[in-house]
């Protein structure tokens, strides 16, 4: 047990060594700006160093529109592939708008009672209520049917990629990049080539969503077929299990709890981009937000935004629940009991829903009855014009958000800005080379380092130095947040339960039904961006900072106390350092996030990377789009790896010394 | 023998869902006197559009049984929808906006055809509330703007000393940048990055009587709500526009006005020419256009019952458009 507790304090040293190493560099950084370049110009890069990439992709882009209805890549491969993804999708909205309310609402139930019992059953049917109470039934119609296709290709793709990648290792590292890849290059940049190549309507909103989400049912696929004891597999082999059979009886079965969080996930990514979806046509709680949006109105805005959330927990709740023993009691079971088998009961069970459905047309119920739905579009934008009344101006101490927003700006946000950009960028390659380095050795030293001289050769430069500064201040501020709020989650159950729906509303609400109150507090510009990014990345930092001390195992913590550590004595020198693996997990996503936001963020005055990305997509400058594109994801790969490196460092100081 | 009465079990659960979703499936269609195909039309994303769509959507439907679809859409989307004829015409389009697009898809590609003037005008300019006008009288014309004590009026946090003028979605096409540097004047070019933010922006100026200096544009539900001035540019001169061509940054006068057109999908005149000649002779006045705007934005009404209540009281205006 004494072996347990004491490498403690040298492993958080070793962190806070680490992140001291970190912040002299960026103050290196700093003064050295000031005194090579000081601010008589921007650093420039020499002309030589260009990798052309707007050109080039202009040419292919041009090429592909002129020929996208005569050559055979798109009438043989993207046109079929298009029509079956439009005619399931069609098929699938056939059905949830033929049962009606009542028979879509019962189906809810079912589902949810099938997978997570009773309790997901209730949630299922109570929740997706709620959508029509609110006033949205029909659009959540449209962007359910959407998002059960979407999901499902997900794991059509994901899965067998994911078991893929659970059993070889080489498969999974080169999987690992183009899923960062995928999940930080904006949507904004390959949106107009998709509907290029798929048409408008649902066909190019479901591959969009594919993109986007495939990464976590891979990820968590694989990561639970890796944790698959050793044990487990060789008894398995050792009872003369094929490979076959070992996958499908042994290690698939033991990943299911990984499993299901992809699924968790999936849905999760999948609804954040209902909104981009109505861009294109497909309609649905995306168009009623963007048509509460174009009429700046907050409460229009934020009523579909908060069925979408909804939606999206309907979903997840009764696809993800675990299968609770049905008490033998309940009515339902008793009318079971008079049916001879499952299949039986469960055939029973949709018919009776298709006879709803067909009582509900006889009646005339089409669509949800008025006479539930509830208005709160209005009590929602008096809140919102009483905050603004009062926060902005006269707060005691802070002064209100508008002086907030002078402080950032000028204190933070512009000098940082200022020194990065006004550094030669030869400096910055080499800086950024060594704090590699010195995180991870050579290799990890000369990536970051290249990926540096990659930004340089996409002609960005000087907007990535600005994304940069941006980024890092969201980064810091989410930390400082996540780690708290983690530990108080992971320590306290009821805390925990009451924050849940707050962190799925944070990662499933479209950012700008939150937005334009924030725009309107602060400033248009970089401050609402960052605020914003803190807002999308504070999720998976609380959600893994809370998992990693519920995973230490209860006996080192009983040890700990019979030893007489004292409650704080126990957080910091047995929960933490043990949860660090996670939590610098956590951080990572948190980082990955961020700069998924950068776009976002330009839509709100940020500036900077992401609105030379969304340039790309409203002019039809497809390259221009693609160089900030791709500069964002070398950022990413930078501050993930040091990150992981950082992370898995202390980790494996932790194990080691356990 | 268990195995095959489970599946035939099945079979028969499955034959009975889809048979009684059939029948709670088909309510539209029967008896309709449709005589054209169906079409679909693009609305994008502000009133105006909404407004000739539905206006169209109505006397198609009722006057030459053409069932109409609308599609809530980018304007972007639109033109790819309109090359693969997914979407069949949009009938308000900018021509500042799409150069590139009228030149890829009605001139070189051809699977685009313009369809002509709507008929209203719309003009981009600058634009500063009142706060400004009071703050300082001299910022009605660009003269007023070289002042720097004037333009400072303007500064923000993030722009330090220097005046700020506020742009806002970045897909517009502008020429401020070009005409703040050739015109030397002490500004901050800065992009809001969407309607939503430059909106706010100007309301949050209104809240604070902050004066405000802007690209704005005419028609917009906004200008009736907030009172906005359009600040006096240097007139519009042929070699002006000669030079917005060339591209060669040499931009320095006002905007010109907007003759906003119609668009159609080349696929649309075998569909239904029927439809092709009613959309090509369809036109509104701007009066005609705000005053239905009016009853969406003001009143609150749905704006294909709007569209309904116009063309009622409006027959002999209907009646023009489908003339032969």
């Amino acid at each position: 047990m004494a072996v347990a507790l004491a490498p403690s304090p040298s492993i958080v040293s070793n962190s806070v060594r680490r992140s001291a190493l970190a912040v002299i560099l960026v103050v290196g950084i700093v003064l050295l700006g000031r005194l090579t370049g000081g601010k008589a110009r921007l650093a420039d890069v020499p002309t030589w160093l260009d990798a052309h990439v707007k050109p080039r992709t202009d040419i292919i882009y041009k090429w592909v529109v002129l020929n996208n209805q005569k050559h055979w890549i798109f009438t043989r491969i993207f046109d079929p592939i298009a029509s079956v993804l439009k005619a399931v999708n069609d098929a699938v909205f056939w059905v949830l708008k033929s049962l009606r309310w009542p028979g879509l609402l019962a189906l809810s139930g079912l589902v949810g009672s099938k997978t997570g019992g009773r309790r997901a059953a209730i949630a299922g049917v109570l929740v997706l209520a709620l959508c029509g109470v609110l006033g949205f039934w029909d659009e959540t119609v449209v962007s359910l049917s959407l998002m059960t296709v979407a999901v499902s290709v997900s794991l059509l793709i994901g899965v067998p990629l994911g078991i893929w990648a659970g059993l070889n290792d080489r498969v999974n590292r080169v999987l690992r990049t183009i899923l960062d890849t995928a999940q930080v290059m904006p949507a904004y940049v390959y949106l107009l080539p998709i509907v290029v190549l798929f048409g408008i309507g649902n066909a190019p909103a479901i591959v969009a969503a594919v993109i986007f989400a495939v990464a976590p049912a891979v990820r968590l696929t694989s990561l639970g077929l890796r944790s698959v004891p050793i044990v487990a597999n060789e008894v398995g082999t050792s009872y003369g299990c094929t490979r076959r059979q070992l996958l499908a009886k042994v290690q698939l079965p033991m990943a299911r709890r990984a499993m299901l969080l992809g699924l968790n996930q999936v849905i999760m990514m999948a609804f954040g981009i209902l909104v981009i979806a109505a861009l294109v046509g497909a309609g649905g709680l995306g168009q009623a937000v963007l048509a509460g949006l174009q009429k700046n109105d907050v409460g229009r805005t934020f009523v579909p935004g908060l069925v979408m959330v909804f939606a999206a927990v309907v979903l997840d709740r009764i696809t993800t629940g675990q299968r609770h023993a049905v008490k033998a009691d309940s009515l339902a079971s008793k009318l079971a009991s008079f049916l001879p088998n499952r299949g039986a009961q469960i055939g029973a069970a949709f018919i009776g829903i298709v006879l709803l459905a067909i009582v509900a047309k006889l009646v005339g119920a089409n669509s949800f009855p008025e006479a539930l739905q509830v208005n709160i579009t209005k009590p929602i934008n008096s809140m919102v014009r009483w905050t603004n009344g009062h926060v902005r101006k006269g707060v005691p101490v802070i002064g209100g958000t508008t002086h907030v927003n002078e402080v950032l700006v000028k204190g933070i946000l512009t000098p940082l800005r200022d020194a990065f950009q006004y550094t030669a960028w030869w400096l910055v390659v080499l800086l950024v080379g060594l704090i590699g380095w010195l995180s991870g050795g050579r290799r990890l030293g000369l990536l970051c380092a290249a990926c540096m001289v990659g930004i340089a050769a996409l002609r960005t430069w000087n907007l990535a130095m600005d994304t940069l500064s941006q980024v890092l201040l969201a980064v810091l501020i989410s930390i400082v947040l996540a780690v708290p709020i983690g530990i108080l989650a992971g320590r306290s159950d009821r805390f925990e339960r009451a924050i849940r729906p707050l962190l799925d509303a944070a990662q499933v609400m479209p950012p700008f039904v939150y937005l334009v109150p924030v725009i309107f507090l602060f400033e248009v510009g970089r401050v609402p961006g960052v605020i914003a990014s803190v807002i999308y990345a504070l999720p998976p930092g609380i959600r893994l900072t809370s998992l990693g001390l519920r995973e230490v195992s209860a006996s080192v913590r009983e040890a700990a106390v019979s030893f007489g550590a004292t409650p704080r004595q126990e957080l910091f020198k047995v929960q933490l350092p043990l949860a660090l693996r996670s939590v610098m997990l956590g951080i990572n996503q948190t980082i990955l996030m961020v700069l998924s936001m950068v776009i976002v963020a330009a839509l709100i005055g940020a500036g900077a990377l992401g609105l030379e990305t969304v340039y790309g997509l409203t002019k039809k400058e497809i390259g221009r789009g693609l160089s900030g594109g791709m500069s964002i994801v070398l950022l990413a790969i930078v501050l993930d790896r040091l990150t992981q490196a950082w992370g898995s460092r202390t980790a494996g100081q932790s194990q080691a010394a356990s | 023998m268990k195995q095959s009465s489970k599946k035939a079990t099945r079979l028969v659960i499955a034959t009975a869902l889809v048979a009684g979703l059939a029948a709670c499936g088909s309510t539209s269609g029967s008896g309709s006197s449709a005589k054209g195909a169906p079409i679909t039309l693009a609305v994008n994303p502000w009133t105006g559009s909404a407004v000739n769509a539905n206006v169209a959507k109505v006397v198609l439907e009722s006057k030459l049984g053409t069932t109409v679809t609308l599609t809530d859409i980018d304007e972007n989307a639109t033109w790819v929808g309109m090359d693969k004829g997914d979407i069949d015409a949009v009938l308000e389009q900018w021509p500042s906006g799409h150069g590139p697009d009228m030149k890829t898809y009605i001139d070189e590609k051809k699977t685009v055809v313009n369809l002509g003037v709507l008929g209203p005008q719309a003009k981009i300019g600058w634009y500063v509330n009142d706060a400004a006008l009071a703050a300082d009288p001299k910022v009605a014309t660009w003269e007023g703007f070289k002042d720097a004590a004037t333009a400072g009026k303007f500064a923000t946090a993030e722009t330090g000393s220097q005046g700020r003028f506020l742009m806002g979605d970045p897909s517009y096409v502008t020429f401020d940048e070009q005409i703040i540097a050739n015109l030397k004047l002490p500004l901050k070019y800065t992009v809001a990055g969407s309607e939503a933010a430059l909106i706010t922006a100007i309301k949050q100026a209104e809240t604070d009587k902050k004066p405000i200096l802007l690209q704005f544009w005419q028609p917009h539900w906004l200008q009736s709500k907030v009172k906005l001035t359009e600040v006096k540019l240097p007139a519009v001169t042929p070699a002006c526009l000669a030079s917005a061509d060339a591209k060669d940054g040499k931009y320095a006068c006002d905007y010109a006005p907007d003759p906003i057109f119609k668009a159609a999908s080349v696929k649309l005149e075998k569909k239904n020419a029927k439809a092709l000649a009613f959309l090509k002779k369809f036109t509104l006045t701007t009066d005609q256009q705000n005053a239905i705007a009016a009853m969406i934005d003001g009143d609150g009404m749905k704006a294909d019952a709007a569209a309904k209540q116009w063309v009622d009281a409006n027959a002999k205006i209907v009646d023009g458009w489908l003339a032969k």
